[in-house]
This record gives structure tokens, C-alpha cells and sequence, in this order.
């Protein structure tokens, strides 16, 4: 059998080839030419990518019920009895999951982190570390996958703590730089939140079922009962929240935006962001009968949508502005996961995955040309300047806002549709709210940096746009373009797929849905946004400073992200800092200091008492000797009883 | 001839004992305190000797042989030491060869 032969190396192959890429880096790297450790890089993630499409087309071939794959490695061990790791009662074993959904990402994480690969090796040029950022890259794509094609919660959990290294690894790349490393660090504590929510899932999980495997756990998930499911789903929540930055666990990606452009494409944009999603999607028999974990899902989702939205409104950081749009953008995705729209999310994610890297591709163009210039107010008229990021960004920013018929449109509206559909009607008015927000943040972005009268920079811009980072944005502009077309209804494209990875839960049929009123709504909310941005910022009017005037409080709220920074440095940082600060000024000079003087003064004390008896004078030793006789025969008489030991007879 | 009660006896060994720790302890010249040394053994075997006596045991009289001739080895090594200490300082003061001290 050909085919099953390869759907048993395939996936193999395709986890553990960016491993081999960076590990090849890693010894070979410094001996060969700079240019060789990237073309390693790429070529792994390119194999890992071309297996991947081949892998998906051998799955989409086969019949519905044979195309969620389970693959345990060793093949043979299966057979055997014998397991990856056998702690009774726990088995564990290397097994890795092949469905619709971790299709997707995988293609995603192969297919985009190519691009972006790809796009890197222009943009790093200058890097001193070029050979150490396409190995971290190649760890990346090795833990992303790892991630998303785990066939059990444990292996899922090792991808889950490996994509967090490297995002710490990426993100303080340039380590010379304060901001960069706090960044990384902030990063990584709060995935480490995370982590430990699933490590809580994990324990709950395997307390009710003991088993770790999505294949035993799924297959009777009901016998856990609902309260058991809700408080797993809440945990797995938590995770989610930590890796996908949602409310309220989300300060840390807009800091790391301090990381190199590619790295906030690939990471903090289209793929790793939406771990949190894929967590969601893949736990989806949890979910089915956990209603109040989805419920809160649902609503983080949603808080995080809009809430970002309108941070992203006043934001000048060209990146930032990006990162609260993904967030933004997560939380639909996360939405429509809390309600049960699975397909739906995973349909926001592969869209969202084309036009956000698109965007910071667009982005890193521009903060390439302009010598690392990121603030909008120090740009404008660019896009006569800069036409190729222009009609990027242009492209971009239209699938984003979900106009027809760029790939936003259909994800978006999806999801809109089947928050309808499946009887959420406050939870649509915030989406569509949303779209409002989204056209207004990124029009108002879209308008500072390339209009709004001319160039406001001293920055120079020097041509310095490299083939190896305009082919992948050329190629994710068509993504962009037509990737919706991968799911839209009545198309082939993945569809299937997803209709077998999520057959068991009730909510496929909803797929095939489309609403023109919702489209419209959406399309109309979008149009609002557009308006006014473009009132406000390419018709200079009064209008602009009165608002500015009378918004001002709402401004200071948003500009400073409603304030869960400051909340958090005062609830968790100035407590600790000022209790480590009091610990050095008083607990360690009197105590911990004082305490080790006074040991040693009572030695040196003790020392000295005991050196009088050694005073090398005879007659003193005579001395202690007779003292020490009467004292040892007084004693003696007196337990004696006096004088009966003295009179003898 | 009356035998004088045991307790004569030890009168005088105790006189002779506080003699020899006095001397031992207020004399500075090593002859001297081996001499006082000599007053305690000697108390000592005039204390066995009375008691053998009236006990009319031998044993304590054996204890005397015994203690004469330990007197005999440990007077010998003294001497020795202060000869060897006299012969490297041209004196033999004990409290100037303190230098021994922990």
C-alpha cells in the first residue's frame, strides 16, 4: 500500500525537518557562508511545506471517514504493546494527530513561514546574528508543528512550551537593545501563565480519563461529567488566553513587536498567536459539553475584538497599531471557536495568517526603507515613495477590513453569519462593531502613512527593497486576494477536510450558510469606519481638533490600553520589587548579615574561654586538675549520701 | 604496742597530700614540683598501707610496689624533660616555657 506508507513517513518527515534545518545550522553554520545557513533554513521549511501539500492531497483523496489519521511512531510499537514512555497508570506514546484542522495550520505554519523565510533572508542582510535567526526560525517552525500536529495533550504541551522559547529567542533578538529583552521576558512569563493552565487541564484530563490521547479522551468524552469538562475548558482557556493574547492576558504582544518585522509576521501575526485557536478547535468534543467554558470563551473572544479595536484607533506605531489588530482579529477567530463555529475560526485563521503577514511584510518594507523609522506620525506620502508596500498595505488592508472579495470577507463574514445562526445576536453587534473599528484603525494607519500630505520623517529613504522580500509579498498579495476562495461555500478547497476533523460536533451545517444581510451589515459597519477615518485625516477640517478636544479623556484611556500595564505593575510588580527592595535594605543587613556576625562573634567568644584552660602554664593545669577532683568527689559524696560513704563502717 | 586507729593514719596522709599540691602549685622551679609530686604519691601509699593494715589485705600493699615503681618511671622522664629544657634555656622555670600553649 503506497499511500499509507507515505501517510506513516509523511508527517515525520515533515515535523522533524526544520529541526534537522536548525540543527544543521546550528554545527555546520559558522564554517560555511552566511548565505548557505539560510538556504538550509529555507529549504527545510520549503520540504516541510511541499510534504505537507502532498500529505494533505493523499488525505483529501480518501473517503470521509478515513481522513482523521492518527500515526504513532514507532509504527511497529503500536503493535507491540509498547509505548514512548510507560509510567503505570499513564502511557504515553509518540503518536501524531493528521486531520483537517492541524492541516491547516500546517500548512499555514510550512506554507507562510516559507514566505516569510524566505522574505527574512533580505531583511536580516544586516544582521550580525544572521545564522543564529534562521536556526531560532527553523526551532520555530519545528515547535509550531510539533504544536499543532500532536496526537495528546502531552506532546501538545511540549510544541506549547517550544514555541514560547522561541518567541522569547525572537523576540529579544537584538539583545543589545533594554527594551527588546524586557519584551522577550514579559513574553515568556505570561505564556508561562499559560502553560500552567494546560499543565491544570492536563492533570484534570487525565484524573477523569486517564489517558492523555485526543483519540482515547474524545472517544468517551461525555463520562467526565459537565462541572469536570467546564473547569478542563477553563483551564485550556487559560492557555489559550496566554498564548493568543487575549483579554486579560494580553499586554505582552504589543511589546513584542521589538522583535525583528519577520518574526512579528511569522510569530505574533500568522501562526503562533493563534495557538490559543487551535487549542480551542482541537478540544472541541471538551467544548461541545462544556457549555460554560465555550460561553466564556466566547465572550473573551469577543471582549478582546472589540477592546483591541479601539486601542488600535489611537496607536502611532506602525507595528503596535498591527498588533492590536491581530489581537483584534484573534479574538474573532477565538469567538467563533466559544460558539462553536470551529470551521468558521479556522477559516478567520488561514485568511487572517495571508493578509496580516502580507501587512507586516508591507510594514517591514517600509521600516527597511526608512533606516528603522516605526512611528506614522514620522511618515506620510509614501506612496509615491514606496508604490510596491503601498499597493501591499492597500491589498492588506481591503482582506482585513473584509471587503469583497478579498480573503477577509469570506472568514469574517462566516463568522458573523454563524453568530447569527447559532443564536448569538449581542455577540454579532459587538463583531460588527468591530468591522467598524477594524476599517476606521486601519484606514487611519493606511491614510497617515502613505497620504496625509507629504513626508513629515528626516529619515531617508535609500531603495533598498531586495527580490528575496518582494517575491513573498507579491505571492501573499494573490493569497491575500483569492485565499478565500479555499473555503467559501459550495467550493471544495479544505471544506471537506474540516467537515471530517469536526463531524462529531453539531455545527458544520452552518458552514454552507450565507446571509447577504449580515455581508451587507458588516460591509456597511466597514464603510462607517472608512468614512470616518477618511473625514478625519485627508479632509483637513475643524472637525479633527474639536474632536480631539472634547475626546480627550477616551483618547488618554486608550492610548494607554486601559490601563492593564499600570494595573498590572501595581498589583504584581511594585508589591514584589518593593519587598525584594525592603529585604535588602532591612530583613538582609540586620538580619541575614547581623546573624552570621553574631554566629561568628559567639565562636570567637567561646574560642577565647576555652583558650584560658590552654594557657601552657603547668601549674594551672595542677590548678583545673584538684578543682575538678573536689568537685568529682563532692558529687560522689553527695550521691553517696554524706557522710555513710565517709564514715565507711 | 597500742596500733594507732586507721584514722591517724590518714590524717597524716591528707596532712602530706595538701603539703605536696600546695608545693605544686606555688613553686615555679620543676624540681621542686616534682618533688610536691612525690609528697602525693607518698600520701597516697601511706593511705593504701593503713588501710591494708587494718583491713589485713595485702592487696593495698601490693598497690604501694606498684605505684613506687610507676613514681620511679614518670620522676625519670620528668627529669629528663627539665634536664633537655634547662640544657636549650639556661633555666628551668615552668612558667617561662608556656610557649606550648593552644
Amino acid at each position: 500500500m503506497m499511500t499509507d506508507t507515505f501517510a506513516q513517513t509523511a508527517p515525520f518527515t515533515i515535523l522533524f525537518l526544520p529541526l534537522l534545518g536548525m540543527l544543521v545550522i546550528a554545527v555546520v553554520g559558522p564554517r560555511v557562508h552566511r548565505a548557505a545557513s539560510a538556504a538550509i533554513a529555507n529549504l527545510a521549511v520549503l520540504g516541510a511545506f511541499a510534504l505537507t501539500v502532498a500529505l494533505a492531497l493523499d488525505v483529501w483523496h480518501r473517503p470521509p471517514s478515513d481522513q482523521v489519521l492518527t500515526v504513532t511512531y514507532p509504527p511497529a510499537w503500536a503493535a507491540h504493546q509498547q509505548f514512548w514512555a510507560h509510567i503505570p497508570p499513564l502511557t504515553v506514546s509518540f503518536e501524531l494527530r493528521i486531520d483537517g484542522l492541524s492541516l491547516a495550520w500546517m500548512l499555514i505554519v510550512t506554507g507562510v513561514g516559507f514566505l516569510i523565510h524566505l522574505y527574512s533572508v533580505g531583511y536580516m542582510l544586516d544582521s550580525r546574528w544572521y545564522r543564529t535567526f534562521f536556526a531560532y526560525m527553523n526551532l520555530f517552525i519545528f515547535a509550531m508543528l510539533l504544536l499543532v500536529m500532536a496526537g495528546n495533550f502531552l506532546w501538545l504541551l511540549v510544541g506549547w512550551g517550544g514555541v514560547g522559547l522561541a518567541s522569547y529567542l525572537l523576540i529579544g533578538f537584538d539583545m543589545h537593545r533594554p527594551a527588546a529583552v524586557a519584551a522577550a521576558r514579559k513574553a515568556l512569563i505570561m505564556n508561562v501563565i499559560g502553560d500552567v493552565g494546560i499543565m491544570l487541564a492536563m492533570f484534570l484530563l487525565f484524573a477523569h480519563f486517564g489517558s492523555l490521547s485526543y483519540k482515547e479522551i474524545f472517544a468517551n468524552v461525555t463520562a467526565a461529567g459537565t462541572p469536570a469538562l467546564n473547569w478542563i475548558g477553563i483551564w485550556l482557556l487559560l492557555g489559550a488566553v496566554a498564548k493568543s493574547a487575549q483579554l486579560p492576558l494580553h499586554t505582552w504582544l504589543p511589546d513584542a513587536m521589538e522583535g525583528p518585522t519577520p518574526v512579528s509576521a511569522l510569530i505574533h501575526a500568522a501562526t503562533m498567536v493563534t495557538a490559543g485557536v487551535y487549542l480551542v478547535a482541537r478540544a472541541h468534543p471538551i467544548y461541545d459539553h462544556a457549555p460554560a467554558a465555550a460561553q466564556a470563551v466566547a465572550v473573551v473572544g469577543c471582549a478582546t475584538a472589540f477592546f483591541a479595536a479601539t486601542i488600535g484607533c489611537v496607536q502611532y506605531d506602525i507595528k503596535r497599531v498591527l498588533a492590536y489588530s491581530t489581537m483584534s482579529q484573534i479574538g474573532y477567530m477565538v469567538l467563533a471557536v466559544g460558539v462553536g463555529a470551529y470551521a468558521a475560526g479556522t477559516f478567520h485563521f488561514i485568511t487572517h495568517a495571508f493578509f496580516k503577514a502580507l501587512l507586516f511584510m508591507a510594514a517591514g518594507i517600509i521600516i527597511h526603507n526608512l533606516g528603522g523609522e516605526q512611528d506614522i506620525r514620522n511618515m506620510g506620502g509614501l506612496a509615491r515613495r514606496l508604490p510596491f508596500a503601498f499597493w501591499a498595505f492597500l491589498v492588506g488592508t481591503l482582506a482585513l477590513c473584509g471587503v469583497f472579495p478579498f480573503s477577509g470577507f469570506f472568514s469574517k463574514d462566516a463568522i458573523l453569519d454563524q453568530l447569527l445562526v447559532l443564536h448569538h445576536p449581542v455577540l454579532w453587534a459587538f463583531g460588527t462593531a468591530t468591522a467598524a473599528l477594524t476599517a476606521y484603525y486601519m484606514f487611519r494607519l493606511l491614510f497617515m502613512t502613505f497620504f496625509t500630505g507629504g513626508f513629515r520623517g528626516k529619515a531617508q529613504t535609500h531603495a533598498g527593497t531586495v527580490a528575496s522580500m518582494s517575491v513573498p509579498v507579491a505571492l501573499l498579495i494573490g493569497l491575500a486576494l483569492v485565499g478565500g476562495w479555499i473555503v467559501v461555500p459550495g467550493h471544495d478547497g479544505l471544506t471537506p477536510l474540516l467537515r471530517a476533523a469536526f463531524a462529531d460536533t453539531g455545527t458544520m451545517a452552518a458552514l454552507d450558510h450565507f446571509s447577504g444581510i449580515v455581508s451587507l451589515a458588516a460591509l456597511g459597519a466597514g464603510l462607517v469606519g472608512f468614512v470616518a477615518a477618511y473625514l478625519l485625516y485627508e479632509r483637513p477640517s475643524g472637525l479633527r481638533p474639536t474632536l480631539r478636544r472634547s475626546l480627550q479623556p477616551v483618547r488618554n484611556l486608550l492610548a494607554n490600553a486601559y490601563y492593564v500595564d499600570a494595573t498590572y505593575h501595581w498589583l504584581f510588580e511594585v508589591p514584589v520589587l518593593t519587598l525584594a527592595s525592603d529585604i535588602a535594605r532591612y530583613l538582609d543587613p540586620e538580619a541575614v548579615a547581623g546573624g552570621a556576625a553574631a554566629v561568628a562573634r559567639t565562636a570567637t567568644a567561646a574560642g577565647d574561654a576555652v583558650r584560658l584552660w590552654e594557657a601552657g602554664y603547668v601549674r594551672r593545669y595542677g590548678l583545673s586538675m584538684l578543682v575538678g577532683v573536689v568537685i568529682v568527689l563532692a558529687l560522689f559524696l553527695y550521691l553517696a549520701g554524706g557522710t555513710a560513704a565517709l564514715g565507711g563502717r | 604496742m597500742q596500733i594507732p586507729p586507721v584514722a591517724d593514719y590518714l590524717i597524716v596522709a591528707a596532712a602530706l597530700f595538701v603539703v605536696g599540691v600546695v608545693g605544686f602549685l606555688v613553686r615555679r622551679n620543676p624540681i621542686t614540683m616534682l618533688m610536691a609530686i612525690e609528697l602525693m604519691w607518698n600520701a597516697g601509699n601511706l593511705a593504701f598501707a593503713a588501710f591494708a593494715r587494718s583491713f589485713g589485705d595485702m592487696s593495698g600493699q601490693v598497690f604501694v610496689f606498684i605505684v613506687i615503681t610507676v613514681a620511679a618511671a614518670e620522676a625519670a622522664i620528668a627529669l629528663a624533660i627539665v634536664v633537655m629544657v634547662f640544657r636549650r634555656r639556661r633555666d628551668a622555670d615552668v612558667d617561662d616555657i608556656s610557649v606550648m600553649r593552644g
